[in-house]
């Protein structure tokens, strides 16, 4: 796999965001919803915060907190103010807007053409509630940038003029790829990369009162395919009965179980020509079909 | 008042905390508040009645917005051997219309609210802080407190310690003498689930009416009483033991709940409930005889931290004098500082205050209580005594004519080894505390 492609450095760094899901973890029927008091971010999203100011404070540029979310959002933006960020900015949505929806807003929100620019997209890889960490790759693909994501090391020492992060992340089999991603790039870390600092009490205290700028979105309007509101299920298969004499055989056949694995191979390709492997290969393994092309 | 960051500290954003605030920022004061917990009540936990009257001074018509479960209409005292209960049951359907009397209410509700009431009036209230020492100026006056935040000093005109029961702030400015932990209870609940109509049903109540039932006895040898509270869809059933002889027992205090849940008048209630929570906290149980000094140069103490909770046998109430302790040490403060006398003596203000209303009153009145309540006699010894003379009044021993109650009395108390002497003591430190 080969995500995070090495282009030409680019110019320096000029700013960094870093996007925060708030969650509110309680939802009775009836509940305020800018009841904040089980709200909160993941330990991800924390951790992507202190990368983004650890990487702000070393490459001298400001770094700006976004949260898509409601009103309630803000005090999740304010925690952010206090630890250090520059500035906060809350995308108006429903705390359940749909995932493609809030990438799309918060990858225009951090464009060079829209609202607070960003060149470097700090995530956590998951979030409190649905988790599936999909929000980083579509706002770099939104962005064109490149991505890297669920990362387990961040190297915040580098200096800016690199035009890299150096990275890892973890793969199969408890082995660890280094990447350099380029930016203009998306990342997003794992809750253990860093812990987030105490806010120093001033900062908090004069947070409570900081602006929060917000962005009116328009209604859920996501590009693309309809929404996902089901989780995915691979199709159903049918299948002969698997030989065997017994039952237990027979469901030994079914599962692989014990035996060697028959599918996987490790081939190394240019990114386009992997991509292109691999949806070969699901579709003879019969996970894609025809119209899935 | 040069050199400040805010007029007031508040440590603690307890009933205390927060009805200290309220005061001061409705008087135009700046006043930070430092909470411990990540949200006002996230961690504060208390059996579950509150008697908000005090509030009507505060919050006008406070019961139309408080997050309340259900109103006390039904108060009950129970007395307990392993085998028999005696209980006095009281219902009163005024107390379940306004003004209201008792409510159950759940702490980080309650707690939550208070401070937001707070917050709208202008205070600032930071949680996710707690406060770690104080600031002192050479003379050694207090002038402001350390949080454990980084640059975490904050200079204040004055403190008030709202931080509750073993207030860390009191303690190290000196106020306590030597702690004993004999004048401590443990209190320990669990929060049991129910459906809302199993609770109606068996508690004999409807709508937002709820039961409040104290419990002498019950407690598994170890001296202290009992609690049920009924919630909308849980109950709260716990105990408040004597630490000591906790300790000398060796008994864990889940298994004298278990023991309390298992007693014949209990099970029926609390049969099928799932366990919620189980939580445990202190209480200054003895009340005056613990109180601090309740006044430092630049420092006021209030609530549970100047051991104002009142832990007297058929009473258990401390949300309410935190509440006005809170409240008394906020105006009191407002005169201070407008006055530029933060000194003990231009603090005085606040033990007037609180020794001419229930503060105070009710303390003195009672001082004797928590003592008696808690003593070996009334614990183990009396509750037999009450409910075998009312066995013998019930029971019908014919062809043997009915006994007087006289006689039954006399020959109970022969029986259990009471002396006249102690029984006419207690009777009398009784009438003086209660009557
Ligand atoms: C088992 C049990 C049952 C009870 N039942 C009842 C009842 O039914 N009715 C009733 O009225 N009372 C009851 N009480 C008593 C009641 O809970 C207390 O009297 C009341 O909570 C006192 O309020 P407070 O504001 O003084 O302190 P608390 O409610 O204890 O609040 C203190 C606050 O200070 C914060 N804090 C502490 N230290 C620091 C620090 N260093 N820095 C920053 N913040 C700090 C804490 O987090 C807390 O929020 C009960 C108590 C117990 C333990």
């Amino acid at each position: 796999m080969t995500t995070a492609t090495s282009s030409s450095p680019s110019a320096p760094t000029a700013s960094i965001a870093v996007c925060l899901k708030w969650t509110a973890a309680r939802d009775d029927a009836g509940a305020d919803p800018d009841d904040d008091r089980f709200a909160g971010v993941s330990a991800a999203d924390r951790a992507a915060l202190e990368v983004a100011l650890r990487l702000g404070e070393r490459w001298g540029v400001p770094v700006t907190a976004l949260a898509a979310g409601p009103a309630g959002a803000e005090r999740t933006l304010r925690d952010a103010i206090a630890a250090g960020a520059d500035r906060a900015v809350r995308l108006d949505m429903d705390a359940d807007a749909d995932s493609r929806d809030v990438a799309f807003e918060l990858a225009q929100a951090t464009a060079p053409t829209g609202g607070p620019c960003a060149d470097l997209v700090l995530c956590g890889d998951y979030s409190l509630d649905r988790g599936s960490g999909s929000v980083p790759a579509f706002i770099a693909h939104h962005r064109s940038a490149a991505q890297a994501l669920g990362l387990v090391s961040v190297d915040t020492d580098g200096p800016a003029a690199d035009g890299v992060v150096r990275a890892v992340r973890r793969l199969d089999g408890g082995r660890r790829e280094l990447l350099e991603v380029p930016v203009p790039g998306v990342l997003s870390v794992e809750g253990s990369v860093a812990s987030l600092r105490r806010a120093p009490l001033r900062r908090a205290l004069a947070s409570r009162t900081a602006p929060i700028e917000v962005i009116r979105t328009p209604p859920a309007h996501h590009r693309g395919a309809p929404a996902i509101v089901t989780p995915y299920r691979p199709r159903a298969r049918v299948m002969a009965a698997p030989a065997g004499d017994d039952v237990l055989a027979r469901l030994r056949r079914l599962t692989d179980a014990g035996a060697a694995p028959a599918r996987g191979e490790t081939v190394e390709l240019a990114p386009a020509d992997a991509a292109r492997r691999i949806v070969e290969a699901l579709r003879d393994w019969g996970y894609l079909a025809d119209h899935d092309r | 008042m040069a050199d400040v960051d805010v007029d007031v500290v508040v440590v603690g954003a307890g009933p205390a905390g927060a009805c200290a605030a309220i005061e001061l920022a409705r008087a135009g004061r700046s006043v930070v508040v430092l909470e411990r917990g990540p949200f006002p009540g996230s961690k504060n936990m208390y059996g579950g009645v509150v008697y908000p009257r005090i509030l009507d001074e505060l919050i006008p018509r406070w019961w139309e917005e408080a997050p309340i479960q259900r109103w006390v209409t039904r108060r009950s005292t129970m007395v307990l051997t392993p085998t028999q209960a005696l209980t006095v049951d009281f219902r009163s359907q005024a107390w379940g219309a306004p003004p209201y009397n008792g409510a159950t209410a759940y702490r980080p509700d309650f707690d939550h609210w208070l401070a937001g009431h707070a917050e709208a009036a202008g205070a600032q209230l930071l949680c996710s802080t707690t406060v770690v020492g104080l600031l002192r100026d050479p003379g050694g006056r207090v002038v402001g407190v350390r949080t454990d935040r980084p640059d975490g000093d904050l200079r204040a005109g004055l403190v008030i310690a709202c931080d509750g029961v073993n207030s860390f702030v009191a303690k190290e400015a000196g106020l306590y003498g030597p702690v004993d932990a004999a004048n401590y209870t443990l209190g320990v609940k669990e929060t049991l689930a129910l459906p809302k109509e199993v609770i109606d049903e068996r508690f004999g109540v409807r709508g937002r009416e709820g039961v409040d039932i104290e419990i002498l006895g019950g407690t598994g040898g170890v001296n202290g009483g009992g609690f049920v509270y009924t919630n909308l869809d849980t109950l709260a059933v716990g105990a408040v033991l004597k630490l000591p002889k906790l300790a000398a027992q060796g008994t864990r205090p889940e298994e004298i709940i278990a023991g309390l849940k298992a007693h014949p008048a209990i099970a029926p209630l609390v049969e099928g409930a799932e366990l919620k929570e189980y939580s445990a906290h202190l209480i200054p149980e003895a009340g005056l005889a613990m109180m601090p000094k309740l006044a430092g140069d630049g420092l006021l103490v209030a609530g549970d931290a100047a051991a104002m909770c009142l832990a007297a046998g058929i009473w258990l109430e401390g949300v309410n004098f935190a509440m006005a302790s809170g409240m008394y040490a906020g105006r009191a403060a407002i005169e201070a500082l407008s006055r530029n006398d933060v000194s003990t003596e231009g603090l005085a203000g606040y033990e007037r205050r609180l020794s001419e209303t229930f503060v105070l009153r009710d303390h003195r009145k009672l001082r004797r209580a928590p003592h008696l309540v808690l003593s070996d006699r009334v614990q183990h010894l009396y509750p037999e005594l009450i409910t075998s003379v009312v066995e013998r009044m019930f029971r019908v021993d014919n062809p043997n004519p009915k006994p007087g109650l006289r006689r039954i009395v006399e020959s109970e108390r022969r029986r259990l080894g009471i002396r006249r002497r102690d029984l006419a003591r207690d009777g009398l430190d009784g009438l003086r505390s209660f009557g």
